[in-house]
């Protein structure tokens, strides 16, 4: 009973070990670039707390580069990862930026870099694209 | 007159029952990630639970037993321990979601970070269970849960296309992400399909001394009850099947989650989230920290009733005191309540079969219900979901670890 | 009557309608020339935990003896109080009386009359 046990059990710690893979990695950060987004809107119209707005473009932020980093080592070949890294880094600098604006509860910039965000957000869905085609 | 008001409130509970941070949370991810496609699991699991519902309270009526009552007599003590080992366990994993539920919704709210919330929240549940009647759990936590109506205004107002909607009622397969679908699937039925809510409701219907004169009064409350809030949970997934799916936002997070009816509600989407999510996840608290509680006091037959005072049955407060408190421990100490919820969906569909099981044998037992034993068709409905339950259970664990 | 199936596990109740806990064990007497029959009803304590193991049993014991209402011996019924069998027994005694209420009033006066709104058990 245990000898057959224990290779199953190796298997599903094997697996339950398996990182995201690189287009996981590139819809979480579509995800997190879409969250920083919808944010920004319900703040701009007085919707939501400065707090709550804050704090989420801070976690969207932070994952962006956490994604970044582990992204490097698993894009697929034809991917040129300086293309993913400039438009995580853009993005993720840019919402760095309106968590302070949140802060200083500046709308009118807070609104001019919501729309850069808007356009890194079409470049980051299609380098999503790109890679999940590559992965298949 | 009455019995009217009763088959009211009785709704009005039912339906602020069904939603909580299971049910809200599985919704969410479903719909952000699969669109309507997911909808039938919603479906099947509240048919299901209307059923299971139904059964509850017709036997506590007739028998005038409690789930708990006939199941210890009918199958002796070592056999009610194994399962209440096995329902305490899941339903406290799922009682420190729900207080993780209600610390998310006033972080939003505040911007100070759940841990903190987590142990005045919990004692606030307990004072609600120290100081309230039954009456006054049931009916005003169900009252509040009523804002949850929102999910409902939110999707009528994104205007869905009414036919895919209807025709994601039958079950398909996604083109990618199997696993992933497979493992949302198994979340949702347990999410809907939970066993607290049937201790709770025998429980309840003992407490509000029912009797045979209270079938058909049970099947409406069952029936429009449940499929009311299954409706709210469908809702859930319609909303963020529109708002959210087009943009790749996915529920990962609980702050994401808040962003879900900004879309149709721009002025007070946020809000009425976080206020759903507050009283939807208190009035589950309450009823998981007692559904808990009766499960210990039913099976040993000590004083329980939430209409005591604590020294009157001090052994059933002793209990809900201990689980509520314990619960914020986690919380506290930074445990991801989305992890949790999501571990205890699965759980929870793991351990269905022995929480439906012997519930089957005793509602086919003529010395509990007489000539109100079960028909046929609720025997093959419950059969069904018996393997189904059998069969995710299998799948759910496995599916955990890759999917999770 | 089928002793598994009509007494064992069922609620007990007092002369006041108290609930008492579960008979959860019998002690029954055999003799050379009479018919086996029950002189006493067990409640709860150990005899509830051998059910499911004998170990389980005696750390149940040693348990009660370190900690809650000292008691010295299991709570015993004698047959004699059993006044009816049906869907619950009804006993023909006192709950307080009898030591069946002994954790209900240890916890009671331990820890839940400590906390404030907890009330008092004597209260009537």
């Amino acid at each position: 009973m245990a000898a057959k046990l224990l290779p199953i059990g190796l298997l599903i710690s094997a697996l339950a070990c398996k990182p995201p893979s690189a287009s996981e990695q590139m819809d979480s950060a579509v995800s997190w670039v879409g969250t920083a987004g919808m944010a920004g809107e319900a703040w701009l119209r007085h919707a939501s707390p400065d707090k709550y707005t804050r704090q989420t473009l801070e976690l969207s932020h932070k994952s962006l580069i956490d994604i970044g980093t582990s992204l490097l080592k698993s894009l697929p070949a034809g991917i040129d990862s300086a293309t993913v890294d400039s438009a995580l880094a853009r993005s993720s600098t840019h919402i760095a930026l309106m968590a302070q604006l949140v802060e200083q509860k500046n709308s009118p910039d807070f609104r001019t870099l919501l729309d850069s965000l808007y356009a890194d957000e079409r470049v980051v869905k299609q380098l999503a694209d790109s890679v999940e085609a590559k992965e298949q | 007159m009455k019995k009217i008001l009763q088959i009211t409130l009785g709704i009005i509970t039912s339906v602020g029952g069904f939603l909580e941070i299971g049910s809200v949370t599985t919704a969410a991810q479903a719909g952000a990630l699969f669109g309507f496609q997911l909808l039938w699991a919603i479906a099947l699991g509240t048919i299901c639970l209307i059923f299971l519902v139904e059964m509850s309270g017709r036997l506590a009526a007739v028998s005038k037993h409690t789930i708990v009552d006939a199941m210890r007599e009918r199958f002796g003590f070592p056999f009610f321990f194994f399962v209440l080992i096995g329902m305490v366990l899941v339903a406290f994993l799922v009682l420190i979601a729900e207080l993780g539920g209600i610390g998310f919704a006033l972080q939003i709210l505040s911007g100070l970070g759940f841990p903190l919330w987590a142990l005045p929240v919990s004692l606030v549940v307990w004072l609600m269970m120290w100081k309230g009647t039954f009456s006054l759990i049931e009916n005003g936590a169900s009252l509040l849960g009523l804002v949850t109506i929102s999910f409902a205004v939110a999707a009528w107002k994104l205007n869905p296309d009414w036919s895919s909607v209807g025709a994601s009622l039958l079950p398909t397969l996604p083109e990618q992400d199997k696993v992933k679908y497979g493992y949302l699937a198994v979340s949702i039925l347990g999410a809907s399909i939970s066993p607290y809510l049937m201790y709770f409701y025998s429980s309840g219907a003992i407490e509000d001394e029912w009797d045979r004169s209270y079938i058909a009064m049970n099947r409406v409350i069952a029936g429009f009850g449940m499929t009311l809030g299954g409706v709210l949970s469908i809702c859930v997934l319609i909303v963020a099947a529109i708002a959210l799916r087009p943009k790749g936002v996915q529920v990962d997070t609980f702050p994401q989650a808040a962003l879900l009816m900004t879309t149709a509600l721009p002025r007070w989407g946020f809000y009425l989230f976080a206020f759903s999510m507050l009283f939807a996840c208190f009035g589950a608290a309450l009823e998981i920290s007692l559904a808990i509680a009766y499960f210990f006091a039913q099976g040993f037959n000590w004083n329980w009733s939430e209409n005591l005072e604590p020294s009157k049955n001090a052994r059933f407060a002793f209990v809900y005191t201990i689980i509520i408190l314990v619960s914020a421990v986690p919380l506290m100490l930074h445990v991801d309540p989305i992890r949790v919820t999501m571990l205890a969906m699965a759980l929870t569909s793991a351990t269905l079969p022995l929480a439906i099981v012997p519930f089957l044998f005793l509602m086919n037992d003529p010395i509990y219900l007489g000539k109100y034993r079960n028909g046929w068709i609720t025997n093959s409905v419950v059969g069904i979901v018996v393997l189904i339950s059998f069969v995710l259970a299998i799948i759910s664990i496995p599916l955990q670890i890759f999917g999770g | 009557m089928d002793l598994v199936r009509d007494v064992l596990d069922k609620k007990l109740v007092d002369r006041e309608q108290c609930d008492m806990g579960r008979a959860s064990g019998l002690i029954m007497q055999f003799g050379e020339k009479t018919q086996p029959h029950i002189t006493h009803i067990l409640i709860g304590g150990p005899t509830l935990w051998m059910r499911i193991h004998p170990a389980l049993g005696r750390a149940s014991e040693k348990l009660a003896r370190l900690w809650g209402p000292k008691s010295k011996e299991p709570v015993r019924i004698p047959w004699s109080h059993v006044e009816t069998v049906g869907k619950d027994i009804k006993l023909d005694v006192v709950a307080k009386d009898t030591g069946a209420l002994d954790w209900e009033i240890w916890i009671a006066r331990h820890f839940i009359e400590r906390i404030p709104g907890g009330g008092h058990e004597e209260e009537e």
